[in-house]
């Protein structure tokens, strides 16, 4: 067992775990942040993306341990402050429909703008190859991300 | 039939593209999957068969069972005498299955062995404990292998691996044959493939001790039917079995295959004091959350040298695999797209269901209608191409023209509606054809192998039930129905409970849409839950989400039990304002006099005289304003072997298809995709369009990515997403998207089927386009998936893919 300490949504967590406790597993059953899904055990899917120090990682490629003193968003951090743009944007364009990788997807859009605030449709497919969704066919996903982009930048220049 | 304009009062909402109500949840991460629900359970693993083929010598748990925290250990032995074995519905053999293996495996990945634990982290430790002493047997794989006469027995009992054998002839099909100018005969191999649900299956099970019941939450997108089935293997009644379906991460016909889990955790959960809990890991989905089954088809298509299409035959050997309850479901249903979006005068259909070692069989997206219109897509380009005529005239020569709708087409089906030869041409023209003609014929010559492909097709929606049982001749359930309660709150807003499962359509939506327009009120005054509860929500055996059937029954029910209501409250207006019910209309919440706008009373005030002010009511109503209603599809027929009606919409859609094929790597890239459709009425187009698209993407994967290979011994080759390849956002075209509607005569608001859609016409579509590109090669396309490996070997040696 293991002592951890991290922030997850701005809030201190310390917990005991087993070495082999995955960090989606601690997020979801420890934390009880269930907004951040399994949906392939592999790495493929992306249900499972959140935020470590700010960058989009896989939490079912992950253990809990590596999260030591680390930072952790999840989909429950993103909404803190009222819906963020990407996910207005992702109810606007019909983008969701069972639900299940929407977390995943909007973590990852949530990345992509904040490094690329202008992306081509080329480079959000790109920044989405990670995630799959298995209802939309993504093209109402990428018009989100896109609307998104287009709404954060004009907030932006206001 | 009701007319649209008595059905609605205002036009403010149906066929708007209305934001979700679903997606506030689904985007904050607040949504209740069955794993995120919040009670303490023990966790539960499942021992798997590692043999393709083999008999259980001996099953010892005692180091499992021995392990600190575990709680709990099933094995094949206690539920072969517990339960009854699974039931049959389309075979005509003999074959006993039971829900978990006992005396042999027949599949890698069949349950062997469950074990409940204080987390699935011991769960998984103690399964790997479990000793088990296996006689591997000689496996079967292949539909060749398993139709030999020596082939080992999948089921010793039935006697052959051939479960269901039919024949059967319809309209003038001799005729046909003995006029055709030409006969084409070709033979297609198809593919197993899978829309695996980014949720893979997840199941809670209570045992409440004191009540000798059971409580189970399960993602499960048939309950009406897995009710009956897990009372019947368990042998109890349905009062005995609450059960519930929260939020579902996608259904596709994959989460109908889920119940005999649930009889296998409800024998766990009577060892158990705590409520048990299994989730699928994405690998036992893979192996055994079931697939669309492998196929071999042999079709004659029966032709005019003008191009003229007289006759079809089909000789369809479904791989089943090894689950009797899907066995020869998959050959019965292609009666339902036998002959396409043609006018065929006559059918012949032979139809075998072979058992084998490969893993179980569902209805998948589409349940063996993309197969259909695959095979009879390619057969019209081939049948084009012999003929030397354009993929365009062999179509419009023999579509079914709106003249002749209602159609009947040989075995049956009724196309009540749609303009197949218009649907062509606007097609046509949202891509351009002639220009891309040329453009591909110009890049030709500079050795970019571009292609064209067309594919038109129907796609039927709402199942009749009772054809599953042709081959039997004993309907267990026949027509298509759906139940809905909707009840006005003592405050005027309305709820609403439906027996059917959302797994992603936005069912609350659209509901709310059409209620609104019913009532004179804004979606947002309708919420619906969309999670069922057998205890509280209307059901029946045919309760589910599957073959596109809210459309029709599904809102059937909404509108014919907010009719009731509305007809309730009318009266009750007419009570308090003392007018009679024809001199009042709805308005914007209220309900006035049609002559002056204020007399009138608020749906508050209404159900406040319903709910509290009971002795103010007139005496002959009853208090409360709850309505339910169950509403059935008007024009289904028993089906019966001369006459099938298996489907009871019919839409349709072309997609054209532009594809760049690389033929050195043998990578097929997608250059354009056009999509026309006719769903008939819309009531959410926003909605329409994501599953136009979503299925569309389903049938991209199984065309060019997917594929379930299993090795000679029956081992799965493809166990996790990084073999079993999804199409990702990089790999899939932008479509454009082109809408008709044809409103369906026997809907009530004219709605059709969409969310099987693309699934279907999409194979033949990019098939006609790769051979189209490679034609300088002269290579046919007569198996799915196209890979780059096949793409490869066909331009190099063989010629075919």
């Amino acid at each position: 067992m293991h002592r951890i300490r991290l922030k997850i949504n701005g809030k201190e967590h310390e917990d005991e775990v087993d070495s082999r406790v995955l960090l989606v597993h601690y997020l979801r059953e420890k934390a009880r942040l269930t907004g951040t899904h399994v949906g392939c055990d592999t790495g493929n899917c992306g249900a499972c993306t959140v935020h470590l120090n700010g960058k989009a990682i896989k939490s079912c490629m992950t253990l809990a341990v590596q999260a030591e003193g680390a930072e952790i968003t999840t989909i429950e951090g993103v909404s803190q402050n009222g819906l963020h743009p990407i996910q207005t944007a992702f109810m606007d364009k019909f983008a969701i429909q069972c639900g299940y990788c929407t977390p995943g997807m909007v973590m990852s859009a949530h990345a992509l703008l904040a490094e690329n605030p202008s992306p081509t449709e080329a480079e959000i497919r790109e920044a989405i190859e990670g995630n799959i969704c298995m209802c939309t066919g993504y093209q109402q996903i990428i018009e989100a991300i896109a609307s998104a982009a287009d709404a954060m930048r004009q907030a932006g220049k206001k | 039939m009701m007319k649209l304009e008595e059905i609605l009062v205002t036009r403010n909402w149906v066929g708007k593209r209305v934001k979700r109500q679903e997606d506030i949840r689904f985007v904050k991460g607040e949504a209740s999957y069955v794993d995120d629900l919040d009670m303490d359970c023990h966790q539960v693993a499942i021992l798997r068969s590692p043999h393709a083929h083999a008999r259980i010598k001996k099953i010892d748990v005692t180091k499992a069972q021995a392990l600190k925290g575990v709680v709990a250990v099933l094995t094949g032995k206690e539920v072969a005498e517990q339960t009854k074995p699974i039931s049959a519905r389309a075979i005509t053999r003999p074959a006993i299955q039971y829900v978990m293996a006992v005396d042999k495996v027949r599949y890698v990945g069949e349950p062997v062995a469950a074990v409940a634990a204080e987390d699935r982290y011991i769960a998984e430790d103690a399964i790997e404990l479990i000793e088990v002493e296996y006689e591997s047997l000689p496996p079967v794989v292949n539909i060749d292998d398993a139709i030999k006469p020596d082939a080992p027995l999948v089921f010793e009992e039935a006697g052959s691996n051939v479960l269901m054998h039919d024949f059967m002839e319809h309209g003038k099909a001799e005729e046909a044959f003995k006029e055709a100018d030409l006969v084409l005969k070709e033979t297609f191999k198809m593919h197993r493939y899978s829309s695996t649900p980014l949720e893979p299956w997840a199941i809670i099970v209570d045992y409440e001790r004191a009540d000798d019941a059971f409580h189970v939450w399960a993602n499960d997108q048939h309950h009406g039917r897995s009710i009956t089935n897990i009372c019947n293997v368990l042998g109890i009644p349905i009062h005995k079995l609450r059960f519930q379906v929260p939020d579902s991460g996608g259904g596709f016909g994959i989460k109908l295959a889920l119940w005999p889990y649930i009889a296998i955790l409800a024998l766990l959960a009577k060892k158990s004091d705590k409520p048990i809990k299994w989730i699928q890991t994405r690998r036992e989905h893979l192996m055994a959350g079931s697939h669309a089954p492998d196929a071999n088809v042999e079709i004659e298509l029966a032709l005019k040298k003008d191009g003229t299409i007289l006759g079809v035959s089909v000789k369809d050997i479904q791989n089943d695999g090894s689950f009797v309850h899907t066995a020869g479901i998959y050959g019965l249903i292609k009666f339902a797209t036998m002959v396409g979006c043609y006018k065929i005068k006559g059918t012949k259909a032979e139809l075998l269901s072979v058992v084998t070692n490969k893993g179980p069989t569902v209805q998948n997206r589409g349940v063996g209608k993309p197969t259909m219109i695959f095979v009879l897509e390619r057969m019209v380009d081939l049948a084009a191409k012999k003929l030397g005529l354009e993929p365009t005239e062999i179509r419009f020569k023999n579509f079914v023209t709106p003249e002749l709708m209602p159609y009947t087409t040989p075995s049956g089906e009724i196309y009540e509606s749609g303009d197949y030869p218009e649907c062509l041409r606007k097609a046509l023209q949202l891509v351009g054809y002639e220009e891309l003609k040329k453009q591909r014929d110009a890049e030709r010559k500079n050795g970019r192998y571009i292609g064209i492909g067309i594919s038109s097709g129907v796609e039927p929606g709402t199942s009749n039930l009772g054809y599953y049982y042709t081959a039997r001749g004993t309907p267990e359930y026949t027509g298509n129905a759906e139940g809905a309660i909707v009840s006005v709150d003592y405050d005027g807003n309305v709820n609403v409970l439906v027996g059917s499962v959302d797994t992603g359509q936005g069912h609350g939506t659209t509901i709310a849409q059409v209620i609104a327009d019913m009532l004179g009120i804004t979606p947002d005054q309708v919420s619906m839950n969309a999670h069922v509860d057998s205890l509280i929500s209307p059901f029946l055996g045919h309760s589910g989400a599957y073959s596109n059937k809210f459309n029709d029954v599904d809102l059937g029910a909404v509108i014919m039990a907010t009719k009731k209501i509305r007809d309730k409250m009318l009266r009750l207006a007419a009570h308090m304002l003392k007018l009679d019910v024809g001199e009042l209309a709805l308005k914007h919440g209220k309900i006035c006099a049609t002559r002056d706008d204020t007399k009138a009373v608020s749906f508050k005030e209404i159900a406040s005289l319903a709910y509290k002010k009971i002795l103010f009511l007139p005496e002959d109503e009853e208090p409360g304003l709850k309505e339910i209603a169950y509403y059935r599809n008007p024009i289904a027929k028993l089906p019966s072997r001369t006459d099938f009606n298996i489907q009871l919409t019919h839409s349709n859609s072309v997609h054209i298809v532009v594809v760049d094929v690389d033929v050195q790597s043998g990578v097929v890239n997608f250059l354009r995709y056009g999509i026309v459709h006719d769903c008939g009425r819309q009531i959410n187009p926003g909605i329409v369009e994501g599953m136009a698209i979503g299925s569309t993407v389903h049938g991209i994967g199984a065309c060019l990515l997917e594929d379930f290979v299993y090795a000679e011994d029956g081992q799965l080759l493809a166990t996790t997403f990084m073999d079993y390849m999804k199409p990702l956002a990089m790999g899939v075209p932008k479509f454009e998207i082109g809408h008709m509607e044809s409103p369906c005569p026997y809907t009530l608001l004219g709605t059709k089927a969409v969310g099987e859609g693309g699934s279907l016409p999409s194979l033949a579509a990019i098939a006609n386009a790769v051979e189209d590109a490679l034609t300088p090669f002269g290579v046919k396309v007569t198996s799915l998936p196209i890979t780059p490996e096949k793409v490869v070997k066909a331009v190099t040696e063989t010629k075919q893919i």
